[in-house]
C-alpha cells in the first residue's frame, strides 16, 4: 500500500520519461543537478574535485552499473560523509539496495553484473587489483532487507564473523558475542539460549542477532538495508539510539521507507530516484527545503 | 456460492430426491472411496515392512541351523572347511545334520565388507561433496550440467563391467603403479601398517574399496548436488558480506544447510557398497579362510563369498553349507540395518540446531 502510494507520488513529477533509466534523460550525466552536489561539497568545504575524498567514507565517481542489459544506476556521484549516519530514500526499485550492495562489491557475484566509473573507500577504490575483498567486506558491514541467521547456535552467528577472521582468541569469544547482543539489546531475550537455534527467534529478534553479528567484526563503515522494517516501534527506537552511538566512530548508510526514520536518525540524505541521484544534502536541509521538484513530491507525498 | 444456492435444481440420476438427502448420498459414496483410498494406503505403508520381515523371517528361519551350530565362533573364526572332501560322512551334532570336519568362521567376510566399504566412504564422500559443492558453485551452467550427465551415466553402468574394468585394468595398474609408492611411504603405525608389504597382483581390499567408491560417488554427488541446490541464497550472501571466503562459507554455512540430508545420501551409498556383489567379487580375489595381510591382497566380503560360494554350498547334501550362506546373508542384512539406524541417531543429534520451520522470516 505504502509503495504505490509512493509511486504515485512520483509518477512523472516534472516531465522526467518514465521507465528504464537507461533511457533517462542525459541531464543525469555529468552535468547533474546543479545544486545538489555542489552544495552538499560547500558545506562540507570540499569543493575542488582533488579534495573530495578528503571527508568522505565513500565516494561514489559517475557511477553506472547493471545488470544484463539493464542499467540500475546511472551515473552517481556520491560522498558519503565520514562518521555521519546518511539515509538513502527513495521509491521501491530506485535501485538503493543495488548502491548498497556496491560498497562492499556483493553485486560482484550477481551473473550478467557490469559496472562503469568508480568507488573509493578511504580514497581508494573497491575494485583495485590486489584488493582483499574479504577484508574489506570486514570493513563495510552490512545488515540485509531481510534476516539471515546461520544455521548454528545462537552464539556462534554472533561470533562467526569474529572467528573467520580470528579476531579473537578461544576465551575472547564470548565476552564479544555478549557484548554486542546487549549493544543490540537481545541480550536478556537470549542470555539462557545461547546454544539455542537462531531461527526460533522472532523474525525482529533474528534481524537484531543479525545487526549484533555485522558490528562483532567491528566494521569501518555499516550498511543497512531497511533494518527496522519487522521489528516493532520499542526495538526500532533502540535500534535508532544505537545508530546514533555508532557515530563518529563508524561511518552508516541506512536505506529506509520510513521518512521519519530517516529525519530522526541521519544527517545527510540521498534522495535516489529511478536509478538517478536526485538530491543530497543536510537532512534538515533536504525535509524542509528540497531543491529538487521529485524530492519535493517524495517527501511531501508521505507527509500529506 | 450463496448466489448460487437457491437455484440448485435436482439433476440426473437423482432427480426430484430433496438436496440434503443427496448430499448425504455422495457423502456417504465418497466415504465408502475414501475408505477404499486409506486402506490401499495403509496397506501399501505395510508392504516394506511386511517384505522386510518375511526376507528376515525366512532367512532366519533358513540359517538357524547353522546359527546354533557354528554358534558365537562363528563370528571370530577364520576359517571356510565344508567338509573332509569325497569321503566326509554326514554326522548329527546337536541335531544338525553336517558333513563331517565341516566348520565356517566369517571373520574374513565380515572385516572384509566393513573394510572394503569404508574404503569406499572415505574416497567416495569427500569427492563426492567437493565435487557437488564445485557443480553447484563453481562450473558454468552448461558444464555443471555436463558434470551431472556424467554422473548419471556412471551410475548406470553395469557393476559387472565395473567390475570388469577393475579386474582388467583398473587393478594392474593400482598394483604395479600405486601401491608400491604407498607401501613404501606409509608409516609403521597401528592401522596404517595395513597398507604397508607385499603389494599384490591388483586384487585385494584396496582395489575393491576404489572400485566401490567409484560406484559411490555418483550416488552421493548427485543427491548432494541437488541437496545444496536448495540452500537459500541469503545466508549465504550473509556469509560472504561478512567476509568470509568461499570456502568458509561452504564450511560454516552451506553443508550444515544440508547436513542430515548429506548423512542420508552417505548412508544410501553405504547400503550399495556393502551389498555390492559382482564388482567386488571380480576384484577382490574371494580368499575364503583367511584374514588378508594387508590392503593389497587378496581377500572376501560376505556378498562375494555367497555369490562364488553359492554352487560349491549345492554339493553338500546336508544342506549345513547353504544354511551357513544364509547366516552370513543374515550377518549383511544386520550391518545394513545397523548402518542405517546409526545414521538415523547422527541425524538426529547434528539436527539440534534445527533449520528454520517454515514461518516465513
Ligand atoms: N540481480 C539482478 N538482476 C537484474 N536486475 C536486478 C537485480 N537486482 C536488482 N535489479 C533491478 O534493479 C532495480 C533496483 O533494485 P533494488 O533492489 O536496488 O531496489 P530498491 O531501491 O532497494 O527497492 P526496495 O525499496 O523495494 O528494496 C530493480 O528494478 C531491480 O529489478
Ligand atoms: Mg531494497
Amino acid at each position: 500500500m505504502n509503495h504505490s502510494h509512493v509511486r504515485g507520488t512520483v509518477s512523472n513529477p516534472a516531465g522526467h520519461p518514465q521507465g528504464d533509466p537507461s533511457v533517462a534523460p542525459a541531464s543525469a550525466g555529468p552535468g547533474r543537478p546543479p545544486g545538489a552536489l555542489g552544495a552538499a561539497l560547500k558545506a562540507e568545504g570540499l569543493a575542488s574535485p582533488q579534495t573530495r575524498a578528503g571527508g568522505a567514507a565513500i565516494c561514489t565517481l559517475g557511477l553506472t552499473l547493471g545488470f544484463q542489459q539493464r542499467d540500475v544506476l546511472c551515473n552517481i556521484d556520491l560522498d558519503v560523509a565520514q562518521g555521519k549516519v546518511t539515509a538513502l530514500l527513495g521509491p521501491t526499485g530506485s535501485g538503493k539496495t543495488t548502491l548498497l550492495r556496491t560498497f562492499n562489491r556483493m553485486n560482484d557475484m550477481v551473473s550478467g553484473y557490469r559496472h562503469s566509473g568508480d568507488v573509493l573507500l578511504d580514497g581508494r577504490s573497491i575494485w583495485r587489483s590486489g584488493l582483499d575483498t574479504m577484508a574489506l567486506r570486514r570493513k563495510v558491514g552490512m545488515l540485509f532487507q531481510r534476516p539471515n541467521p546461520f544455521p548454528m547456535s545462537i552464539l556462534d552467528n554472533v561470533v562467526a564473523g569474529v572467528k573467520a577472521h580470528r579476531l579473537a582468541g578461544r576465551a575472547g569469544i564470548r565476552p564479544i558475542a555478549e557484548r554486542h547482543l546487549r549493544e543490540v539489546g537481545l541480550w536478556d531475550a537470549v542470555a539462557t539460549r545461547l546454544k539455542d537455534s537462531p531461527f526460533r527467534l522472532s523474525g525482529g529478534q533474528q534481524q537484531l542477532l543479525c545487526l549484533a553479528r555485522a558490528l562483532a567484526v567491528d566494521p569501518d563503515v555499516l550498511l543497512l538495508d531497511e533494518p527496522t522494517s519487522s521489528l516493532d516501534p520499542v526495538a526500532t527506537e533502540s535500534i535508532e539510539a544505537l545508530i546514533r552511538t555508532l557515530v563518529p566512530r563508524l561511518t552508516v548508510v541506512i536505506v529506509t521507507h520510513n521518512l521519519a526514520q530517516a529525519r530522526r536518525v541521519s544527517d545527510r540524505t540521498v534522495f535516489l530516484n529511478r536509478g538517478r541521484l536526485v538530491e543530497h544534502g543536510d537532512t534538515g536541509q533536504v525535509f524542509e527545503n528540497p531543491a529538487e521538484a521529485e524530492t519535493a513530491e517524495y517527501i511531501s507525498g508521505r507527509f500529506g | 456460492m450463496a448466489a448460487s444456492a437457491p437455484v440448485a435444481k435436482p439433476e440426473g440420476g437423482a432427480g426430484g430426491v430433496p438436496l440434503p438427502l443427496r448430499l448425504g448420498a455422495a457423502m456417504r459414496g465418497s466415504a465408502r472411496r475414501g475408505d477404499v483410498i486409506r486402506w490401499a494406503g495403509r496397506i501399501g505403508a505395510f508392504i516394506p515392512l511386511l517384505s522386510l520381515c518375511a526376507i528376515m523371517g525366512v532367512l532366519l528361519f533358513e540359517a538357524l541351523p547353522a546359527i546354533r551350530l557354528n554358534g558365537w565362533s562363528f563370528f571370530t573364526r577364520s576359517v571356510w572347511n565344508e567338509g573332509t572332501g569325497y569321503n566326509a560322512q554326514i554326522v548329527t551334532t546337536d541335531g544338525v545334520k553336517h558333513l563331517s570336519g565341516s566348520s565356517y568362521g566369517a571373520l574374513p567376510e565380515i572385516v572384509g565388507t566393513i573394510g572394503t566399504s569404508l574404503i569406499a566412504l572415505v574416497v567416495a564422500v569427500p569427492v563426492s561433496v567437493g565435487a557437488a559443492l564445485m557443480i553447484v558453485e563453481r562450473l558454468p551452467r552448461r558444464l555443471a550440467y555436463l558434470v551431472g550427465v556424467f554422473l548419471e551415466l556412471l551410475a548406470g553402468i553395469p557393476s559387472v563391467v565395473v567390475g570388469l574394468w577393475g579386474a582388467v585394468t583398473f587393478g594392474p595398474f593400482i598394483a604395479h603403479d600405486v601401491a608400491p609408492v604407498i607401501a613404501r611411504n606409509m608409516p609403521d603405525v597401528p592401522v596404517l601398517n595395513f597398507f604397508r608389504g607385499n603389494t599384490g597382483n591388483g586384487e585385494g581390499m584396496l582395489v575393491s574399496g576404489l572400485v566401490l567408491a567409484i560406484m559411490v560417488i555418483p550416488i552421493v554427488a548427485a543427491t548432494t548436488r541437488d541437496l545444496i541446490r536448495q540452500v537459500p541464497i541469503l545466508p549465504r550472501e550473509g556469509a560472504i558480506a561478512l567476509g568470509m571466503s568461499d570456502a568458509q562459507c561452504a564450511r560454516r554455512i552451506t553443508l550444515p544447510w544440508v547436513r542430515s540430508g548429506i548423512i542420508g545420501a552417505v548412508v544410501l551409498g553405504l547400503g550399495r557398497a556393502l551389498g555390492e556383489t559382482m564388482a567386488v567379487a571380480m576384484t577382490c580375489g574371494v580368499l575364503l579362510g583367511a584374514l588378508p595381510g594387508n590392503v593389497y591382497t587378496t581377500m572376501t566380503t560376505i556378498a562375494a563369498t555367497i555369490v562364488t560360494y553359492l554352487d560349491t554350498a549345492f554339493l553338500d547334501a546336508t544342506g549345513f553349507a547353504v544354511r551357513t550362506l544364509a547366516e552370513l546373508g543374515l550377518v549383511l542384512m544386520v550391518i545394513t540395518l545397523a548402518a542405517n539406524v546409526g545414521a538415523r541417531l547422527l541425524v538426529r543429534r547434528v539436527s539440534g540446531t534445527a533449520l528454520p520451520i517454515g514461518r516465513g522470516v
